[in-house]
């Protein structure tokens, strides 16, 4: 059997006919561009043109491309047409997706070039939709993939562009040279495979490897409990992952069963089975939330509440009035969201290497420093023996902020092999035991007084974390629309199911399904603007003006009223806003030292997509004034100077500032080192042959007026003031068949100064991606009898694709951020959070049906049109 | 390798035939799918379109879903089938995967997909998806098993009146592609073919001068999912007049099904607004839905709707 490559011949073996195509190109030939994602032929990560067609290489078996001509990533070569667009337009992200993309894109603008003339007018949005319907981007670079397409196709990117990309990195991930963390291969590394609980609740008694020469790690907690279906137990270890996961399923597990409790309203029963059974067992719940977890009494398998608010009492007592006099400005709802899963393209991965006291780790992380912290703490080492490298990051939107078992896994398999292991989550396991956005059941009452102003609130919100304990949606509702009276209650009602892990803006979109389309709905009542009603609510004035921008808008202004569309297909237009905590890392630090006349970059932060490689180079490069090939970024490795956490929106915020710092020293440096005056330019001096090796720290200055918090609490501190979003969301429901649309969304984002409008830019859009992913697709389904999950696969758990994208138009709002060093804060959370809420205030629009439970599910919309109807 | 070869193997080892490896590959991946395998790339006999004197058209199963989706004959004659084809699974799964993979290929029923659960399908007994979630099940009761039947061009050819052409030890046979499914009662299979058979080809009959056709696949998203209902209808008309109607729909029962019921409302009426929704309605008579899949009711009606609508008007289906 032999197959050509890229133009290169190989013979294969007549065994390897019915492997995976993908595994020959990544495993056999080094060929890591492509991708293995979903291995289900859903995502299309693992796209290759056979004989010029595009096709998953995941359901390829080698025998079908036996004689064939095989076309990956790698053998595009860069300069394809596609190639440039992807990099001009920013099509990309993490860049997971991204080879994937490109070659079937290319394989598209070809054959459309061909039958509509080499400078054709650009396709349709529809047909490049079609054209592109076999690949998923879980950042929701959609948008830009669509303009990139259709500017290939006309014949705008033939030649190199002037300026070089705005995504430092773009050219790597377009052409799959890129190394994430499932690329790397080290000499002798072995294969590591996660043995997991097949049981909801049980205890341990033994775990049976037959084959004595399996390198075995144990992964049970202290009380050898597991407490749901895919709980960690042990990890084996073999040369390769065929034989791993051979090795694996001998394992025998014996299991003392526990009576499980699989539903949170069968938890809330005082007689339900407990998930914890003793005071120890609850300390050790894995936590939900970000930072600190409040303390809170439990009763039975319900913690809380944990009570945030403010005037509560006076809050409770006025709803209750309201309530017996039949005040019709009360508006009382229950809300539910799903469970939503982060699923980022590249899973939890890691290798692990030890070389006498030195530990090296390969991890697909959002925090090195954390790993650095965990690893040296658990196997007690000093941190500078602990290596950390994640060069690229293919996804994480805070799943891979704490360290996961992954990680474990490898270290100490490793150790015990002697050799190098690699751990890769498999789909299932990313889907099932990887972190999930907590389901929530929220109970609210909304009051507004005589004047139409705030009169009171509460929340109560019930937590579905599985095991996970931490839930915090109600409490922030505290940082909102004034200080009217407010009870907001938050209580975790833990299950024998996988746990939850901090989700781009935690608790932060099930918080705002219930309270803004709570407002909407009293707006509705009050005969008022939705938007006039908030921005009298709300003092804050960086929001104010995002709703001076929305108000103005044309699709708002001449929206149809409200219920009044009677046909098939309904348009609505709906509003939400949100606000989100500024946190930044004062500690950080930038090092720029001069190699070869090139300024290099480091810091311990790393990219998983959201752009800091490119930030950095920015604000160096303005500040220097050197081109683009005199700066060059490393980060996502450790050694260097401390950087932050990629989580919390604080990254940016963080890094830059201490970028400008650093290159005003690096200026200062060089320029009274006698290499040249004051009045020379900064490349001339980098030529000199005094510049090599010069080197500067630069720290982030503090704040103006200093934090909210007093000091850094896990490396961060919480400044002063919030950012806000407003989002404004049309969609097309069709009434008939239960399908909503979302046709174009505006986001105005108030965030101060924006550092990089173009990447910045793309994760606002990515956010509005998400978020009409939670508003209308994604659920986690567990099987109601043995808690297994049933959505571990990319068909099930249902992401958007770029058919379901939007025109989008981001709206910034630079101003009012003058105490931050910097001039700017966060955006990547804020600008997810009110999305789904303005999608129900659409559908409401459209309809005159209010949407309680996410997701939006045809099922739903047609049962609540029905009800409407009668 | 001819087919007589293929048949000598496939009872010599009792290995499973591929195609374009699309579902077999996935299924291989849970466990569900051991081979060996045999392929049947390399067999003549399967491959190419044939357009016979009559004007039926015979269509080689190797033929890829891609080739039978935007083969421009088989779109002119035979519209309701190309664009089921078109509108199934994505364009790199329509490349690979071939017509017969499609009709032989297993079901989706999440419960059967996860090496975890045993089920009917699997060996096992019991169907953990019927008191278990079932929101995407069937909402016809043919038999113990609820999964779908996932074959959307099934569901095409049932309302072309196609035969499926079959090879095995005993030589060629062929019958009407409903008998390759049965009545759906038989929980531990998708389909009705022995282990060593061989589907060879598909026969259209030739088209009726002047019909119109519509396909429809109901998701809740823009592309790629499975349809949580689908439907083809035919109809010819003269003037305002049904002559002709074959309707056909799937992602409701353990077998792509014919209603004759919705069929027989249709022909000899005008076709008004009126007409289409009340033999639309007579299909609701069948449904026995599970406690999540009662949605399908409505949807499997409004779907049926949806596509006597557009082939009434004459557009061509999307």
């Amino acid at each position: 059997m032999d197959v050509k490559v890229n133009g290169s011949s190989h013979m294969l073996d007549d065994a390897a006919k019915d492997q995976p195509a993908v595994g020959l190109l990544r495993d056999t030939l080094g060929l890591t561009g492509t991708k293995l994602v979903c291995g289900a032929g859903v995502c299309g990560a693992c796209t290759v043109q056979v004989d010029g067609t595009p096709m998953v290489s995941c359901l390829l078996p080698c025998a079908a491309v036996a004689g064939r001509a095989v076309t990956t990533v790698e053998g595009l070569g860069g300069s394809h047409p596609v190639q440039r667009a992807f990099a001009a337009h920013d099509a990309l992200q993490c860049g997971y997706c991204t080879p994937g993309f490109v070659v079937a894109a290319a394989a598209f603008v070809d054959r459309w070039r061909v039958e509509h003339g080499e400078n054709a007018e650009p396709p349709a949005r529809a047909v490049i939709a079609d054209a592109l319907a076999g690949h998923l981007c879980r950042c929701g670079a959609y948008g830009s993939i669509y303009a990139a397409v259709a500017a290939a196709c006309t014949g705008a990117h033939d030649e190199d562009g002037q300026t070089g990309p705005p995504r430092v990195e773009a050219m790597a991930k377009i052409t799959g040279s890129a190394r994430y963390t499932t690329d790397v291969r080290l000499d002798g590394q072995l294969d590591g495979v996660i043995v997991r609980s097949t049981k909801a609740h049980a205890v341990v008694r033994a775990v049976t490897v037959p084959d004595a020469g399996t390198t075995t790690v144990d992964l049970l907690p202290d009380d050898r409990t597991v407490r749901y279906v895919g709980r960690p137990i042990a990890a084996v270890a073999a040369p390769t992952l065929a034989a791993a996961r051979e090795a694996a399923a001998k394992v025998v597990v014996e299991y003392q069963e526990l009576p499980a409790v699989l539903d949170a309203a069968v938890a809330r029963r005082p007689d339900g089975p407990l998930v914890y059974g003793s005071r120890a067992a609850r300390r050790a719940a894995p936590a939900s939330a970000e930072g600190l977890v409040m303390p809170a009494r439990w009763h039975g398998n319900v913690r809380g509440p944990s009570a945030m608010g403010w005037r509560g009492g006076t809050a409770a007592r006025r709803i209750e009035q309201a309530r017996r006099r039949g005040d019709e400005r009360l508006v009382s709802a229950r809300y539910t969201t799903a469970v939503q899963v982060h699923t980022p393209l590249e899973p939890h991965a890691c290798v692990a290497r030890w070389s006498g006291p030195d530990l090296h780790i390969w991890v697909s992380s959002q925090a090195v420093g954390m790993v650095v912290e965990a690893a040296s703490a658990r196997w007690k080492l000093p941190p500078e023996r602990v290596h950390v490298v994640a060069e690229h990051v293919g996804g994480g939107f805070g799943a891979k902020v704490k360290p996961t078992v992954e990680l474990v896994a490898a270290v100490e398999l490793a150790r015990a092999a002697g050799a190098p292991v690699r751990v890769v989550l498999d789909r299932a396991e990313e889907l099932t035991d990887a972190g999930n956005r907590p389901g929530t059941e929220v109970e609210l009452n909304l009051l507004a007084d005589d004047d139409g102003r705030l009169a009171a609130l509460t929340m109560d919100v019930y937590g579905d974390g599985g095991v996970s304990t931490g839930s915090s949606v109600a409490a922030l509702a505290r940082l909102i629309y004034g200080n009217a009276p407010r009870r907001l209650r938050d209580f975790d009602v833990v299950t024998n199911l996988p746990p939850g892990t901090p989700f781009r803006g935690p608790g932060g979109p099930p918080m705002a399904w219930a309270l803004e389309q709570a407002i909407d709905e009293l707006a509705q009542r009050l005969g008022d603007d939705p938007i006039a009603l908030r921005r009298r609510w709300d003092g804050n004035a960086k929001r104010r003006a995002l709703y001076d921008w929305a108000a103005a808008l044309p699709v708002w202004a001449q929206r149809p009223p409200p219920g009044s569309q009677t046909g098939r297909f309904r348009r609505g237009v709906g509003v939400a806003a949100a606000n989100w905590l500024y946190l930044v890392d004062p500690g950080t630090e930038v090092e720029l030292t001069v190699e070869d006349g090139v300024v290099v970059a480091r810091t311990g932060t790393q990219d998983m997509g959201t752009g800091i490689r490119s930030v950095i180079s920015g604000v160096v490069r303005a500040d220097l004034g050197l081109p683009p090939d005199r700066v060059r970024v490393e980060v996502g490795r450790t050694g260097t100077v401390h950087g932050p956490a990629s989580g919390g929106s604080r990254t940016t915020t963080s890094v830059a500032p201490a970028a400008r710092d650093a290159a005003r020293r690096l200026r200062a440096a060089l320029t009274s080192g006698g290499t040249g005056g004051a009045g020379g330019s900064i490349v001339g001096l980098l030529d000199g042959s005094a510049a090599d090796g010069v080197r500067a720290v630069g720290r982030r200055p503090r704040d103006r007026r200093g934090y909210f918090t007093p000091f850094s609490m896990g490396g961060v501190r919480i400044g002063r003031g919030f950012s806000g979003a407003v989002h404004v969301t049309e969609v097309e429901v069709d009434t008939r068949l239960g399908r909503i649309r979302a046709t174009r969304v505006w986001g105005g984002i108030a965030a101060g100064h924006i550092y990089s409008e173009r990447l910045a830019r793309s994760q606002c859009e990515g956010s509005i991606v998400q978020g009409i992913g939670f508003a209308l697709y994604e659920q986690r389904h567990v099987d109601p009898a043995t808690g297994i999950v049933l959505t571990d696969n990319l068909e099930d758990y249902r992401i958007p694709g770029i058919g379901d994208t939007p025109e989008i138009e981001i709206h910034f709002h630079r101003d009012g951020w003058d105490h931050v060093t910097g001039g700017g804060v966060g955006l990547g959370e804020v600008a997810t959070l009110s999305v789904a809420a303005s999608v129900g205030n659409a559908v409401h629009a459209a309809t005159g049906w209010r949407p309680l439970d996410l997701p939006i599910r045809p099922d739903r919309l047609l049962a609540g049109l029905a009800g409407v109807a009668r | 390798m001819n087919l007589d070869d293929v048949t000598a193997l496939l009872s010599a080892n009792g290995a499973e035939p591929r195609g374009g490896g699309t579902d077999l590959t996935a299924r291989q991946r849970i466990g569900r799918a051991t081979g060996p395998f045999i392929d049947l790339g390399g067999v003549r006999e399967l491959h190419g379109i044939r357009w016979l004197a009559d004007g039926s058209a015979r269509i080689g199963a190797m033929t890829t879903v891609a080739a039978l989706a935007t083969d421009p004959t088989l779109r002119a004659a035979y519209p309701g089938l190309t664009g089921t084809a078109a509108g199934l699974a994505t364009p790199q799964i329509r490349a690979a995967g071939t017509l017969g993979g499609n009709l032989l290929q297993r079901n989706r029923c999440w419960y059967y997909r996860n090496p975890l659960f045993a089920c009917f399908q699997t060996g096992g007994h019991g169907c953990p998806a019927r008191a278990g979630a079932h929101l995407y099940a069937t909402v016809i009761d043919q038999g113990p098993c609820v999964a779908p039947h996932p074959s959307s061009i099934a569901m095409g050819l049932l309302a072309y009146g196609a035969q499926v052409m079959i090879n095995g030890r005993g030589g060629a046979r062929s019958m009407p592609v409903a008998d390759l499914y049965g009545d759906g009662s038989d929980p531990t299979r998708d389909h009705l073919l022995a282990p060593a058979e061989v589907l060879t080809a598909v026969e259209l009959p030739a088209p009726t001068p002047g019909e119109r056709a519509a396909y429809h696949r109901a998701i809740a998203r823009a592309e790629a999912e499975w349809p949580l209902v689908e439907a083809v209808a035919r109809l010819v008309l003269d003037g305002g007049t049904i002559t002709t109607a074959a309707v056909a729909v799937g992602g409701v029962a353990r077998t792509p099904l014919r209603l004759p019921e919705v069929e027989d409302a249709l022909v000899g009426r005008e076709a008004t607004a009126a007409t289409l929704q009340t033999a639309a309605a007579a299909a609701m008579k069948r449904c026995a839905p599970l406690p999540q899949t009662g949605y399908k009711v409505a949807l499997l009606r409004d779907t049926v709707v949806e596509v006597l609508e557009r082939a009434a008007d004459g557009r061509r289906p999307d």
